[in-house]
């Protein structure tokens, strides 16, 4: 996959080199299996195709490059860690692994079986040594989403030292105080493990970054409910994936150019499916590379997936934090107000997110929803009942799956989701 | 247990819908609780009844599967089942039923329950160690606390407050001495019989006659301490169960390993030792209460040293031969917290331990009852 020889550098990180070796061959086939055969992707994917050959590779060594200056790097697994702060003190934020199946062996000796995918992966990246990420960062945060992270921090945390922060569960006005409390002390932890003070110049610097690659995705996102689809549902799943680990300059211009092109390619009506394919709004779980399971089920029996209602998707990218904030007060205020507006299913009542699978569903014109669960991740799989009666009283056909990262039943899923879009072609 | 005394259990327990039914009929309330953080010191106080909801059996999970996933916890899915099919009176009963954020399963499940009984939904943080969660907690208990004053139309004040921890204190003194008899050796009373008095008396209207009678049982397991009497011998291993609640319907595992031939001194979960934390009743009620229930050392709670901590007491008050961990399935936080009680038990105890993971069918009975058997083997040699 990767040219230069980045051996050293692993070896350096503590990474087990020859599983490392064959994890990367795995990847490499599937993303050549997947990604490689499909037809008339814009000319912009070329970027992430590289950024995804260099995943392991120069992005790892920019991040050490980072690192010898005196930069942090900051690792974390879920989207209500405020990047803001971290770009602040001018450290680096990086999603760590966990999209694979990999080093199982190792995670179960620490986790139980039935635990869910994700946590299985983080995990075991960590124990089989396979996460350069994670061996780069100098800091782990974890938050207390749900049960399965919570605990498993506890745990990681023998590991690699784990910084939680804690979510509210609801979002009254006692919530946000908590929350922004923890926003404070984050903000101290980041300041003290950098050497460096947040201040109202840095800080509105770091929300400009973070808004200005939430604003690309976004427009990816719109230009998305095009017909026929300009781009297919697994590259925007990737271009949303990378966004997490890029640089988040070099990843925000290169996407604009995307854009562009598919703006261009919209005025021609080019497209890489055809006009009254069916189109399938993805919700639920968050999907992290290499996990593309789904969309690649869906999208190669005849349809084509128009949005992701996920954290790897557009609910960490609708909201922007307001930048009209003056003081370093008023703009840990917008921030805290941001990421309060997050409506994953750990929140209860969450009917905020019931709503809005139904906006999107119109917005996206899409024929139906195919809602989406790791297994074991409780608050998704018990949602999905409402979120099914919801659309059902619309006439919107739903599909609930529940699955985790091993391919034992990508056969079973082929049929169930052909038969779902029979369904709904009708 | 003599037969007077389990005759009275029998009665009283026969006694209680009908007490329950006659109150509300004379204009008191009910409130529905689920779960050990609820204070109900509260509805102690309001004059109304506290009445523990249905949860521990396995027939309304079937009904629950229509709504919620399989793979779910079946504490949860009993609950919810037992709400669905209207076959709890005590659930019927109440005005009020209170949930909690303890876990995501029920957190989410209560969101549908909610169609069946208003329902007040307590957010439990998930720390205790900070300054902000306590205080947080407090804030919680002052909400449900007007709630509570609404829903009765009686006014919650201090003094009824206190009068109300007098009371559950009693009850928590009571049910420690009850729990306390298996520390002599060998134990007056099975694990079994324990656990059926503590369900029972935990669903009685009135709580002094459950403090009464489990006084009165105490008393006359003291009185006889006659090791001829014991159901055990000395040589019986002790075993020590900890994790997830039991109560009648779901004692499975506690009937097969006493069926086995040990004795199960110590129940180290919410339905047992963890319900017996006192509430200071020198400081503000409020106060006092919040730091009490708060401390509950439940997993939900991460870290949660204090599970470790009165483990480690139970384990040599008890003089425990070996460790057993229950988790309900898809219960995710004892399922995970198990490997830091196995590597506590181990390396501090040098004790046997065992992690079983099951529901509240009957369907791994025999794979369980090998399990422990194997497990008894190695704690005797």
């Amino acid at each position: 996959m990767t040219q230069k020889d980045y051996r050293p550098m692993w070896k350096e990180l503590g990474l087990n080199l020859v599983g490392h070796d064959q994890l990367l061959n795995v990847l490499g086939q599937a993303y050549k299996d997947i990604y490689m055969r499909q037809e008339n992707r814009p000319k912009g994917m070329q970027y992430l195709d590289f950024v995804i050959s260099e995943a392991h590779g120069l992005r790892i060594e920019e991040l050490m490059e980072t690192k010898k200056k005196g930069n942090k790097v900051i690792g974390t697994f879920c989207v209500y860690v405020p990047e803001e702060l971290i770009l602040a003190v001018g450290a680096t934020c990086v999603g760590l692994c966990a999209g694979a199946e990999i080093g199982i062996d190792e995670a179960e000796k620490v986790l139980p079986r039935n635990t869910c995918a994700l946590i299985k992966s983080f995990m075991g990246f960590k124990l089989a040594g396979l996460c350069p990420y994670i061996q780069a960062s100098d800091l782990v945060v974890g938050e207390t989403t749900c049960d399965g992270k919570k605990k498993a921090y506890e745990i990681l945390n023998d590991y690699k030292e784990t910084y939680v922060m804690e979510i509210p569960q609801m979002k009254t006005e006692r919530d946000r105080t908590l929350w922004r409390g923890e926003i404070i002390q984050f903000k101290d932890k980041v300041e003290q493990l950098s050497g460096r003070k947040i201040t109202s110049e840095n800080l509105r610097e770091g929300i400009k970054i973070v808004n200005n690659k939430r604003r690309v995705l976004q427009r990816l996102s719109s230009l998305r409910e095009a017909i026929p689809s300009p781009i297919s549902g697994l590259d925007a799943l990737l271009v949303n994936q990378i966004a997490f680990y890029d640089d988040p300059l070099r990843f925000t211009k290169s996407v604009n150019d995307l854009c562009d092109e598919i703006e261009d390619r919209i005025k021609k009506g080019i497209g890489v499916v055809k006009n009254g394919t069916p189109r399938i709004l993805v919700s639920g779980s968050p999907m992290a590379v290499p996990n593309w399971k789904i969309p690649y089920l869906i999208e190669t029996s005849g349809a084509i997936v128009v949005a992701e209602e996920s954290c790897v998707g557009e609910r960490s990218t609708r909201d922007l934090v307001d930048e009209s904030g003056k003081t370093l007060d008023e703009m840990i205020d917008a921030i805290t107000d941001r990421y309060m507006k997050i409506d994953c299913a750990c929140f209860t009542p969450n009917v905020e997110r019931t709503d809005h699978i139904l906006d999107l569903v119109k917005e996206f014109k899409a024929d139906g929803v195919i809602h989406y669960s790791i297994q074991f991740c409780t608050p998704y799989t018990v949602e999905a009942y409402r979120v099914e009666k919801a659309l059902q009283e619309k006439g919107i056909p739903m599909l609930k799956i529940e699955t985790d990262y091993g391919m034992e039943d990508v056969g079973q899923l082929k049929t169930r989701i052909e038969a779902f879009l029979e369904m709904v072609k009708k | 247990m003599n037969l007077v005394t389990f005759s009275k259990l029998q009665q009283l327990s026969e006694q209680n819908l009908p007490n329950i039914a006659k109150a509300k009929q004379e204009g008191r309330k009910v409130i529905g609780f689920y779960c050990l953080y609820s204070p109900i010191e509260i509805a102690v106080a309001a004059n109304a009844i506290p009445v523990s909801l249905c949860g521990t059996r396995n027939e309304p999970i079937e009904a629950a599967e229509k709504v919620l996933p399989r793979n779910l916890c079946p504490l949860i899915k009993s609950s919810y089942g037992y709400a669905a099919t209207d076959t709890c009176p005590y659930f019927r009963f109440s005005d009020l039923v209170v949930g909690e954020t303890t876990c995501d399963g029920k957190k989410k499940m209560f969101e549908l329950l909610a169609k069946f009984r208003p329902i007040h939904i307590l957010q439990l943080p998930q720390t205790q160690e900070t300054d902000g969660a306590l205080s947080f907690w407090y804030d919680e208990i002052v909400k449900f606390k007007k709630k509570v004053e609404k829903v009765t139309g009686v006014e919650i004040t201090d003094e009824r407050l206190s009068e109300a921890i007098k009371l559950t204190n009693q009850e928590r003194k009571a049910k420690k001495a009850l729990m306390d008899l298996p520390k002599m050796n060998p134990s007056p009373i099975s694990g079994i019989e324990l656990l059926t008095v503590m369900f029972k008396t935990g669903f009685f209207m009135d709580k002094r006659l459950g403090i009464a009678l489990m006084n009165e049982i105490v008393d006359e397991f003291r009185r006889k301490g006659n090791p001829a009497e014991s159901p055990f011998h000395p040589k019986t291993p002790r075993i020590l169960v900890t994790g997830v609640p039991v109560g009648l319907g779901s004692e499975k595992v506690v009937r097969l390993i006493e069926k086995a031939g040990a004795n199960v001194v110590c129940l180290e979960n919410c339905s047992g030792y963890r319900s017996v934390f006192m509430i200071d009743e020198n400081k503000e009620p409020l106060q006092a209460m919040a730091e009490k229930y708060l401390s509950t050392p439940c997993s939900v709670m991460s870290p949660n040293p204090g599970r470790i901590k009165l483990l480690d007491e139970l384990i040599e008050d008890f003089s425990v031969d070996g460790v057993i961990d229950l988790t309900w399935q898809a219960c995710h936080t004892y399922n995970i917290e198990s490997y830091q009680i196995e590597k506590f038990v181990s390396e501090k105890w040098g004790l046997p331990f065992l992690h079983l993971e099951t529901d509240y069918s009957e369907s791994d009975t025999e794979q369980l009852r090998v399990r422990i058997e194997a497990f008894l083997e190695m704690v005797k040699s």
